[in-house]
């Protein structure tokens, strides 16, 4: 430990910094049942790094590997799209520096996932990038014009030295690109070749080099085996290709999949903070504790969950709500980390913080979710070692097979083999979409939890809402007057004047009441209502009189009994007017009431069986609210007064049938049945994230989110089939032409480069959806942290 | 044509001016946030 030189101290240092209990939670949190109340140094731990130096999915194959082998690191899973790991490790047996240090050693650099050090890497790593771009492009053009009367010039045009000259300045200007341009895959090249693994850099830094080394011969020994030709140009112009492929797809992929993690990251890194004398102190979000003030300006995003002390404001809730019109907020209203500040400075009092509030769950669920492997990637992984070593086989018998007529044309041959196969996009079709697809619902407030998800619920051929409640709203409406035999007043006056009953209190049936009256066309309301009492759990009476009649009557509204009437038979719900008048009651009126539908439900049944989706309804609500619910929304099958068993019965017998079933349910107590189900959707506004079980939970209060969650799951799966297909075809075509030599090395990296990045751009057509993500960008133009979205 | 013999060693180290130039460009942040010059005109402040 005491020899080490400087810069390696330093990094060292800063990793014994984490060893620190205290730092833990910053980047992670304790793993397991019950961690919670033991001490740090007890439980396992569960933290999570940002990987420096990755390039595709053979390297997180690596880094898992070299991470596994830590004694006391017990689950690893390293995700190569979001460039993240997550490292369950026990702190008894190893420390966060040790097993950094077996990232390190296998040539890869993990910081830990504290955002505002993990973007000022991002933004080095960017500039770094460009700047690779920039040289290799730059000296490519130049590399080209050197190249070009060589090409034009007849025999004799060009004296030797000229040309010899012209040589020699190729060569100059080709330096930087072999020596600082293809630094990435040359280091990578090498780290594979020390671990003894073959990943897809391996195949390029051999390109490149046999490029190189056969044209400096060509510069400098023209007599030599391999000829005079050189190949500067041609090598100039893949490496720009290649870098040109690599800088555009890590662009889209911060764009795309990187939209999740523009929603994970979205909380702001200091704050404003009331100090004890009263003003306001900038502080790191992570000091803060609860009953804080913090000031939170227009733009900025709430820290923490709170209520507001000062001031008024409109709220951009749509990440945690699905709702993308703005909120209003005064004084003591409740606010929700995550959410942005859109209008006016205000005074905020921290109630919840970390992990306690409500978007700490959310970013709970996607972070778990970013890592999945759903498992066609795992399929695609398993074949790129052998395809690579394949790969290289292949050029060395091609350049066997050529050596014969021609050693230099032989060579290039091999060269071209080992630059146009593309692995990484067979390896990179199924996370880009999924995770762009991911990022596509977070953003209109639908959270998938498990990726494999996504490639269930395509497949799905029937829906089930498993709730009464994921079609109706949690409240009441009048569906129906029923007058009473001799009421004397039409059913219009009857509802204004239980409304003015109703209008005292705040019971659901009462407000159904007073809704309904609302709407109500003008009237000639004739009666005198006056003291007005609420009964609890019964209902209203009052004292009214009718204008032009002599003296007052009881009026009671509620239930039968309430009411004094005889109950009607197997009537619906209902609420009873009735007046009493010297001893006599009479019926006014009986007002259906059921719970009122959701407004987009029928559209949705029917989008879902437009995509060829049966959907029915099962529910424990009783039979004939159930058909009614059914009836209105147009769902054929239904079934109520299920108990949980029944459910999950009918599911098992729908699944023998052989249909693939996705259930909605409001993800509460109906764990068996989402589990059961193919695939699982949690829906409704109060989703508790904590305790559900679905796979994908919908935050919003809107149920067409349901219909395009399953839509672009399908598009989805649509879309990784379409690049799984292109990989494979291109390698197929590509490999056998460059082996028969039709293949120059300049098309070769055209080709591969073209072949990654089509993959990610078929991907990021996911991004572009029908589903509300514009608004909530449309609202924080100016938010340093604002949505990464497709703007 | 001789003059070529000049040109041709200056073109050379011409770029590797351009390429300096780049560079700072580059590490000066010139690449980054370009959408932010136009956004200040609506800025408050």
């Amino acid at each position: 430990m005491s020899n080490k030189p400087a810069g390696q101290l330093a990094a060292t240092d800063t990793a014994m910094l984490l060893d620190d209990p205290q730092e833990w939670s910053a980047f992670g949190r304790p793993h397991g049942r019950a961690a919670a109340d033991m001490p740090p140094t007890q439980t396992a731990w569960e933290s999570h790094v940002v990987l420096e130096g990755m390039h595709c999915t053979a390297c997180a194959l690596t880094i898992e590997d070299a991470l596994r082998q830590v004694p006391g690191v017990s689950d690893v899973d390293v995700s190569a799209a979001t460039r993240r790991a997550r490292v369950v490790w026990n702190p008894a047996q190893v420390l966060p520096s040790q097993w950094m240090e077996a990232v390190r050693k296998a040539g890869y650099r993990s910081i830990p996932a504290m955002d505002a050090l993990a973007r000022e890497e991002r933004r080095r790593e960017n500039r770094r990038a460009l700047w690779r771009w920039l040289v290799a492009g730059f000296c490519m053009m130049q590399v080209m014009m050197y190249a070009w009367p060589a090409y034009q010039a007849m025999p004799g045009d060009l004296t030797f030295e000229m040309e010899q000259l012209l040589r020699w300045a190729s060569w100059v200007i080709s330096l930087p690109v072999v020596l600082f341009a293809c630094g990435p895959f040359f280091s990578s090249a090498l780290r594979d070749l020390r671990q003894r693994t073959v990943s897809m850099d391996l195949p390029v830094a051999l390109g490149m080099l046999i490029t190189f080394v056969v044209s400096m011969l060509g510069t400098f020994d023209p007599t030599g085996p391999f000829g005079r030709e050189v190949y500067y140009d041609s090598l100039t112009m893949f490496v720009f290709f290649l870098l040109t492929g690599r800088w555009l797809e890590l662009r889209l992929r911060d764009r795309t999949a990187g939209a999740l993690e523009a929603v994970m990251n979205r909380l702001p890194d200091s704050v404003l903070r009331r100090t004890a004398a009263g003003d306001f102190e900038r502080v790191a979000t992570r000091r803060l504790k609860l009953g804080d003030v913090l000031r939170v300006l227009p733009g900025e995003a709430f820290p923490a969950d709170g209520r507001i002390l000062n001031g008024s404001t409109q709220a951009d809730e749509a990440l945690l709500t699905g709702e993308s019109t703005p909120v209003a907020k005064q004084s003591a209203s409740p606010v929700t980390a995550g959410s942005y500040n859109l209008s006016a400075a205000v005074e905020v009092v921290v109630e919840a913080l970390g992990a306690q509030t409500r978007f700490g769950q959310i970013v709970t669920l996607m972070e778990s979710a970013s890592l999945q492997k759903p498992r066609l990637a795992q399929l695609a992984d398993r074949v790129a070692r052998p395809f690579l070593v394949g790969v290289l086989l292949a050029a060395a018998l091609a350049a066997a097979w050529w050596w014969p007529t021609d050693p230099s044309h032989a060579l290039m041959v091999a060269v071209a083999v080992l630059v146009v196969t593309c692995p990484c996009a067979l390896s990179l079709a199924t996370p880009v979409a999924m995770l762009t697809a991911a990022g596509t619902l977070a953003r209109s407030g639908v959270l998938v939890r498990n990726l494999q998800a996504l490639e269930a619920l395509a497949a799905v051929d029937t829906v089930v809402f498993d709730k009464t409640g994921t079609l109706t709203r949690d409240r009441l409406a009048v569906t129906g007057t029923q007058l009473g035999p001799d009421a004397g007043l039409t059913a219009m006056q009857a509802l204004a004047l239980a409304a003015r009953l109703a209008q005292h209190s705040l019971h659901p049936v009462a407000r159904a009441v007073v809704a309904a009256a609302e709407v109500l066309p003008p009237h000639d309301d004739s009666w005198l209502v006056g003291a007005v009492e609420e009964l609890p759990g019964a209902g209203l009476q009052a004292l009214g009189s009718r204008n032009g009649q002599q003296g007052e009557a009881i009026l009671r509204l509620g239930s039968v009994a309430h009411a004094r009437v005889a109950p009607a038979e197997g009537a619906p719900q209902q609420v009873v007017l009735s007046a009493e008048r010297e001893g006599r009651v009479t019926e006014l009126a009986r007002f259906d009431l059921s719970e009122e539908l959701r407004p987009e439900a029928p559209a949705v049944v029917q989008q879902l069986r437009d995509a060829g989706i049966a959907v029915e309804l099962l529910s424990g609500d009783h039979g004939l609210a159930v058909q009614r619910v059914a009836q209105r929304t147009g769902i054929d099958a239904a079934q109520g007064a299920c108990t949980p068993q029944d459910k999950l019965q009918h599911l098992q017998a729908l699944q023998a049938q052989g249909h693939l079933v996705a259930m909605v349910g409001d993800g509460l107590n109906d764990g068996p049945v989402l589990a059961g189900a193919h695939a699982s959707l949690a829906f409704g506004k109060s989703v508790a994230l904590a305790q559900s079980r679905s796979d994908i939970v919908v935050l919003g209060d809107n149920l067409a989110l349901v219909a395009q969650t399953l839509l672009l799951a399908r598009r989805t799966m649509h879309i990784v089939r379409q690049n799984l297909w292109w990989a494979a075809g291109y390698n197929a075509v590509g490999v056998p032409l460059a082996i028969a030599g039709y293949m120059p090395a300049w098309l070769a990296g055209l080709g591969m480069a073209l072949s990654s990045l089509l993959v990610v751009l078929n991907a990021a057509r996911l991004a572009r959806t029908a589903g509300g993500d514009a608004p909530a960008n449309a609202h924080a133009p100016f938010s340093a942290h604002g949505p990464v979205g497709v703007v | 044509m001789d003059i070529l013999y000049l040109l041709i060693p200056l073109s050379v180290v011409l770029v590797l001016f351009v390429l300096a130039g780049l560079w700072w460009a580059v590490y000066r942040g010139q690449f980054e946030n370009v959408e932010q010059e136009g956004e200040r005109i609506l800025r408050g402040d």
